[in-house]
């Protein structure tokens, strides 16, 4: 046994990374050699044994002393060839596979185990496996590969006398030596300077796949080889531009990579041996670094220059590559084991090839190269210098088998195209066949639908139903015959005074049979129909009517006074209407197909809204497909409540007229009001309807939704989420339908069945409709991959005409098809395609956004504040602070010289100019914007705006409701224009235990009830609480005194009734008390019920427990009865970490399952064993530093009255307990810093997630890795907080983060 | 990857090694000292091995490992001139 010494920095983190799992066998890496031939076994055995009797790095132990880990060398774990003969076996070669694969799947304990082992298996009389395996802390692939190299050549020469191709290893010392120096070195400075200027800016990395990277116990492989071209070609360019290919393949990897993340750079992770010019390079050891490099990919370059800028940055990082990017990601605070610093790793192995080994033949089988936490692509160069392999290697956590198939396809081709191209600019992405399939087969989408027009299919259909009933408003209704009657008479009058083919004619009615009756007879006359909404700005509607120059206008007396007087108007309920003029229609009135239908205008990112311009065959397709598509009947009742400004209301119009059934007109202003509607759906016997998803959310939380059945209601405008699909089959019983499409293409252009049994997350927009073709491309045009975000496009027969007077803007958007004839339309949406072709929407490319639907352009309304007056900036956002609920918010940096900006005029002057929903909901006003490295706004850190409006719900209505959301509103410090709704949670409004103190207090004098804080946590709602406010009232006292303060054993925190996922119970700290884990329970995502665990000796007729083994056996006698069975899952902050392992122990004893033990913060008690017992004075100090308070100024020694007084002082959410409790939380207090000196813990076999305060505990030695020796294995999450802040409302966001994944 | 029939490829020299080496650095041959250190002058691990690759091709006989302890030229033609001497004395 020799002097221990303190691990290399290269072995630190492969060390921390196998004790955090120590049942993780990836770290073991593995080979074997197959032999065919003549081996003189004898001989082999010399060999190996002489080999590794050099290679003293390979025999060494580690030991965890208090000063940090130690190498220690021990002769005793030098590996010796074990030799097993299997010829005898069943199948000899099946035998030796598993049982080497079974060593590999063996993790080993580095302060146990030995770490190498060399196994010669004989698997028949001249065939052998020859099999290595060898623990990542001591070897890496270049050692190996020497330990191989080493072996043969000892071997050969033993056998044919041949001279040694290979030197005898240098001495592991001069390994250690290096590491020591490098670590005091100015070098090492230099180098950490050169990383941490890279990554000043933290950038974001861009990946694959997003998910977290856990090191998963396996992994997945493809192997793949390149063309002999390839490798020619890859000499040839490497010589031609002085490069080496090495860096070609590594920056065409980058490149390949970038098709996939988009943006502008790969950040690749580019494993480096790190010998060069070192003694290790003739040590088999550890040495290896992992450097982050970040390769800019401009594919505007030519690829000389691209592959020259590459091969800079890779030798820049080379010449810094001894700093440990472990180090750097310390240094950048990316703390816990899932923030990455680099993507894929792209490795390429040059090492020489496998030696002769005597006069046999030789395969090399590489198993496990370590760790893959995302993709490794690893290259290795064949015998010949132009053969390439490919071995593709993928955790399985993050990629499916296929993902990694297709990534090894297409990552050939694309780097075999790739280097035969001036640019990358004409390289594809998708190999040949994903390209037939992503471009074509997807699409194929061609149906025979008549080329006729609306006003065509609508007089049939008067012909075929004359006296159906094609109309219903109010309770009166309109037959075919009758319509049809009335619209032509409308039409001959329209024909009388002026209006032709071609002509526009603007309507603004609400709706109504007019409404019906005007946009027939303009499209009898072969006009197309405009709608205007009266109720938008007049700005607005003076813009889109100078730009659409209509015929005339159609309106009510009613609506006139919204337009100038010089229009021309024709007032449809006045007199003078029944006195104009007819002229009888001819069939040359009649539009045909390609005349346009309608024109809808949209909002415009110049800030001027669009006209948009639809043939008739193109909604003709439209609604051809949906009939036959959802098989509508005659006896179908339609719908109509989307204003017609709204595209959507296209098909509600006219779909009856093609089907024959009858259409139920909603009465104006009834398309906002749930109840109503569902009363409309009931009485009227809808079957189909339409809304948008966030209308559909509203409308699905009111009760008089409950129940309803329909046939078919199609969500559209918006995303239509999975929670709103799911929520939707629970409340009514009809078809769900998520439909797609822009304005500019005749409604919808794709669709989904968003049923009962549908599970995807997010919900797709799915596929195209009739003779209609949907591409997703890159910014170069090129097809993106499936999972790969891109340009939306949309081709086929349903595109409009144009945007209106605008050939610019249509030239710009409509481009011509490049996949075949006709054009496409780039749709400013981003989406992606599953792999079974279902188009997943994900977003907008630009700065335009949806708000409940409908379209806006935030450019629109920055121009809108702008014409107020002078800003230095002005910039508008919308935001999702909360999930599902956006909103617009403006920030403003006003003119020095003009001074602070009068919101309350600013806000009504943008009324004037934008419509209701573009208006902000919030103005803040800042200094200065912040700005990212380019000097560009940096959208992200703008600040969140203070809690003021939030989701619109059923509002209060009993008096009870009513005066608690007041007291809600108060106690958040909210306005009060602010609406609370009767379903908003207190604490997800923003609550926390302070703030519920302070309510607590109002309610009390409000009421007059005795309310302890506790109530709250168990009706978080207004309605709820309101609804225990009312029961008080009426009901004797039912609950026990302590359950009513909210101070029982077990405390609800959070009660998910329909929520079928096993609860988290959480653990009180030292006080007793459980509430400050309220957010925490609300920040658990899929929600589940959360109780807190809390002391008995809270109440002082209690006595208290007096171990705390005793205390954990109640405590778990408590939770089984609210859980009888597992798995459960417990967490505590503080002393609750070290009660809840103590559970977790009792739990497991008793046969029950715990899927999850964590603590945040938690110590295990040897720490504190030696202190002596706090008195009183030191516990209560204690107390006052739980609460937060500063104790200098506290007269001392402290007693419990005058920690009550400062409490109270202080209006600490604790003050608000009666003495008694507060008493009772003081003895715990007291009682608790007893036990933990006394207490010795048992051993729980599973893993405990450590969430570790990262800022605190400096000069101590707390550590996580303490509770190693109590538990299975340790996760350590890094929150950057200290002890006392682990459950503010931030850090409680990354807490959830974290357990949300563990408890899935 | 073994030696290939020398007959036709130029041997290795000390020259042509500096050649190269100047060559992969985009530097004038004079610049590369018998004992200056490579990698102060710019040389990596890969480019290294990308050398080796072509004098093998030449007929040298060296494995990487000696020579990236220490890159320098004149240490580097005696580890070549010397494996070319015992080079010389394989069986046939």
């Amino acid at each position: 046994m020799m002097k221990p010494v303190p691990l290399t920095e290269a072995q630190e983190g492969l060390w921390y990374a196998q004790r955090f799992d120590p049942e993780n066998p990836i770290f073991n890496t593995s080979q074997y050699v197959e032999i065919w031939g003549t081996l003189d076994v004898a001989a082999f055995e010399q060999a190996v044994n002489a080999a590794m009797q050099k290679a003293r790095a390979l025999s060494i132990r580690v030991e965890d002393l208090p000063d940090g880990p130690q190498l220690f060398f021990d002769p005793a774990l030098t590996a010796q060839l074990r030799i097993t003969d299997l010829r005898h076996a069943n199948d000899p070669e099946h035998e030796a596979q598993s049982l080497m694969q079974r060593d590999a799947m063996t993790a080993l304990d580095p302060t146990r185990d030995a770490l190498a082992a060399q196994h010669l298996y004989q698997v028949g009389e001249e065939k052998f496996f020859w099999y290595q395996r060898v623990h990542h802390l001591v070897i890496d692939g270049y050692g190996t590969s020497l330990l191989t190299r080493r072996i043969c050549d000892l071997y050969t020469s033993s056998v044919t006398g041949a001279v040694h191709q290979t030197s005898p290893f240098g001495s592991f010392d001069s390994v250690l030596q290096e590491d020591a120096e490098y670590r005091q070195s100015e070098k090492r400075q230099k180098d950490q300077e050169f990383w941490q200027k890279e990554f000043a800016d933290k950038p974001e990395i861009p990946l694959l796949n997003k998910g977290l990277a856990y090191t998963s116990h396996t992994f997945i492989r493809e192997e793949r080889s390149f063309s002999r071209e390839f490798g020619q070609r890859l000499q040839s360019l490497a010589s031609e531009y002085f490069l080496t290919w090495p860096d070609i393949l590594t920056a065409l990897s980058a490149a390949y990579l970038k098709r996939h993340t988009g943006g502008t750079e790969s950040i690749l992770g580019i494993p480096t041996m790190n010998r060069f010019g070192s003694a290790s390079a003739q040590v088999p050891s550890m040495i290896m670094n992992v450097l982050p490099v970040r390769f800019p990919v401009d594919e505007s370059l030519s690829l000389q220059d691209f592959l020259i800028s590459a091969a800079k940055k890779l030798k820049s990082a080379r010449r810094h590559g001894r700093y440990r990017s472990e180090q750097l990601r310390r240094d950048l605070g990316l703390l816990g084991e899932h923030r990455r610093l680099h993507g894929p790793l792209i490795n390429i192995l040059p090492f020489e090839e496998l030696p002769q080994l005597g006069n046999a033949e030789t395969k090399m089988h590489i198993q496990g190269t370590g760790a893959v936490d995302d993709l490794t692509f690893n290259l290795r160069a064949g015998a010949q210098g132009d053969e390439l392999y490919l071995s593709l290697d993928a955790n399985p956590e993050l990629f499916s088998v296929e993902d990694v198939k297709d990534h090894a396809d297409r990552f050939v081709h694309f780097l075999e195209a790739a280097i035969q191209s001036a640019s990358l600019k004409a390289v594809s992405t998708l190999t040949p066949e994903e390209h037939q399939h992503w471009v074509y087969e997807v699409n194929q989408t061609a149906h025979p639908v008549e080329r006729t027009t609306l006003v065509e299919l609508m007089l049939r259909q008067v012909r075929n139903s004359p006296d159906a009933e094609a109309l219903r408003f109010n309770g009166k209704s309109l037959t075919y015959a009758q319509f049809e009657q009335e619209s032509r008479k409308l039409a001959q009058k329209l024909k009388a005074y002026g209006v032709k083919k071609g002509d526009v004619v603007a309507i603004a009615l609400p709706r109504s049979f007019e409404l019906l009756i005007s946009v027939f007879a303009i499209q009898r006359l072969g006009a197309a129909y405009l709608p205007l909404d009266p109720d938008h700005p007049a700005d607005r509607i003076s813009v889109i009517i100078d730009s659409a120059q209509p015929a005339c206008i159609l309106t009510f007396q009613s609506l006139k006074q919204s337009f100038p007087e010089d229009r021309s108007l024709i007032v449809l309920d006045h007199e003078s209407f029944h006195s104009m003029e007819e002229v009888a229609l001819t069939p040359s009135d009649e539009p045909g197909p390609d005349d346009a239908a309608y024109i809808i205008y949209t909002s415009g990112s110049t800030g001027v809204p669009k006209g948009v311009v639809i043939e008739h065959h193109s909604i003709v397709n439209r609604l051809e497909w949906m009939r036959t598509f959802y098989n509508f009947q005659p006896d179908d009742r339609i719908l109509q409540k989307t204003p017609v400004t709204f595209d959507v209301s296209v098909w509600e119009l006219f779909l009856p007229f093609l089907t024959g059934c009858s259409l139920v007109i909603a009465p104006p202003e009834a398309h906002k009001d749930p109840a109503w509607l569902a009363r409309i759906i009931r009485e009227e016997k809808v079957t189909t309807t339409h809304f948008v998803p966030s209308m559909l959310g509203i409308f699905l939380a009111d009760p008089a939704s409950q129940g309803l059945r329909m046939r078919r209601v199609f969500a559209s405008g918006e995303e239509l989420t999975a929670t709103i699909r799911d929520r939707f089959h629970q409340v009514m019983k009809s078809e769900l339908h998520n439909l797609y499409g822009p304005t500019e293409a005749a409604v919808d252009v794709t669709y989904w069945p968003a049923s009962s049994i549908d599970e995807s997350s997010p919900v797709p927009i799915g596929f195209p409709v009739w003779n209609t073709s949907m591409h997703i491309l890159d910014e170069y045009l090129r097809p993106v991959p499936p999972s790969v975000n891109g340009d939306l496009y949309i081709g086929g027969v349903q595109l409009a005409r144009e945007y209106l007077g605008r050939p610019d803007l249509t030239a710009e958007r409509f481009i011509p098809n490049p996949f075949g004839a006709g054009r496409i339309y780039k749709t400013g949406d981003v989406a992606w395609y599953r792999r079974d072709g279902a188009i997943v929407y994900s977003g907008r490319s630009d700065f335009q956004i949806k708000i409940r639907g409908l379209r806006v352009e935030l450019g629109e309304i920055e121009a809108a504040i702008l014409s107020f007056g002078s800003f230095e900036g002005v910039a508008v956002i919308a935001r999702e602070d909360r999930p599902g609920d956006q909103r617009i918010v403006a920030y403003l940096v006003p003119d020095q010289n003009a001074g602070p900006p009068d919101l309350v005029q600013l806000r009504s002057h943008v009324s004037t100019r934008v419509t209701d929903y573009m208006i902000p909901s919030a103005f803040i006003v800042m200094d200065e914007f912040p700005l990212n490295s380019s000097g560009k706004l940096d959208r992200k850190s703008l600040p969140k705006p203070e809690l003021e409006a939030i989701q619109v719900g059923r509002p209060p209505e009993t008096e009870t409701e009513k005066k608690v959301a007041g007291l809600f509103a108060e106690a958040l410090g909210l306005e009060k224009s602010f609406t609370i709704s009767a379903e908003d949670d207190f604490f997800s409004l923003g609550g926390h235990s302070l703030l519920a103190a302070r309510l607590m207090i109002r309610a009390r004098e409000v009421f007059g009830h005795e309310l302890g804080i506790g109530v709250l946590f168990t009706h978080p709602t207004v309605a709820r609480f309101a609804a225990h406010l009312d029961q008080l009232s009426e009901q004797s006292d039912e609950f026990s005194h302590m359950d009513r303060q909210g101070l029982g054993v077990i405390i609800p925190l959070l009660l998910a009734e329909s929520s079928s996922l096993p609860p988290v119970f959480m653990i009180h700290p030292a006080g007793g008390i459980s509430w400050c884990y309220a957010g925490l329970a609300r920040e658990l995502s899929p929600r589940r019920s959360v109780y807190g665990v809390q002391a008995r000796g809270l109440d002082l007729d209690q006595p208290l427990p007096e171990t705390m083994d005793i205390m954990a056996a109640d405590y778990v006698d408590q939770i089984l009865k609210v859980q009888p069975e597992g798995p459960y899952h417990l967490m505590g902050w503080s002393v609750g970490g070290i009660i809840a392992q103590a559970m977790a122990v009792r739990l497991e004893q008793s046969g029950h399952s715990v899927q999850t033990l964590a603590m945040l913060d938690s110590y295990p008690c040897d720490y504190w064993r030696d202190e002596p017992d706090p008195d009183e004075s030191t516990a209560l100090k204690a107390l006052l530093f739980i609460a937060g308070l500063d104790t200098e100024n506290i007269p001392q020694p402290l007693t419990r009255e005058i920690v009550v007084t400062e409490l109270r002082k202080s209006s600490h959410p604790l003050a608000n307990l009666s003495d008694d409790a507060l008493s009772g939380v003081v003895r715990v207090v007291i009682q608790n810093n007893r036990l933990v000196r006394r207490h010795h813990h048992q051993r729980f076999s599973g893993r405990l997630i450590h969430f570790h305060a990262a800022l605190d505990h400096q000069g101590t030695t707390l550590a996580p890795e303490m509770w190693l020796p109590y538990v299975g294995a340790v996760t350590i999450v890094e929150i950057p907080a200290v002890h006392a802040h682990m459950v503010s409302p931030q850090n409680t966001k990354l807490v959830a983060r974290y357990l949300n994944h563990s408890l899935s | 990857m073994s030696s290939r029939n020398s007959e036709e490829t130029p041997s290795l020299t000390l020259e042509v090694m500096r050649a190269d080496i100047a060559a992969i650095l985009h530097e004038d041959p004079s610049e590369i000292g018998d004992n200056d250190s490579l990698i102060d002058l710019g040389l990596d691990s890969i480019r290294a091995m990308s050398l080796l690759q072509r004098w093998r091709d030449m007929g040298m006989n060296v494995e990487f490992a000696a020579f990236a302890v220490k890159p320098e030229l004149k240490y580097w033609w005696q580890l070549v001139s010397g494996a070319a001497a015992s080079d010389v004395s394989l069986p046939e």
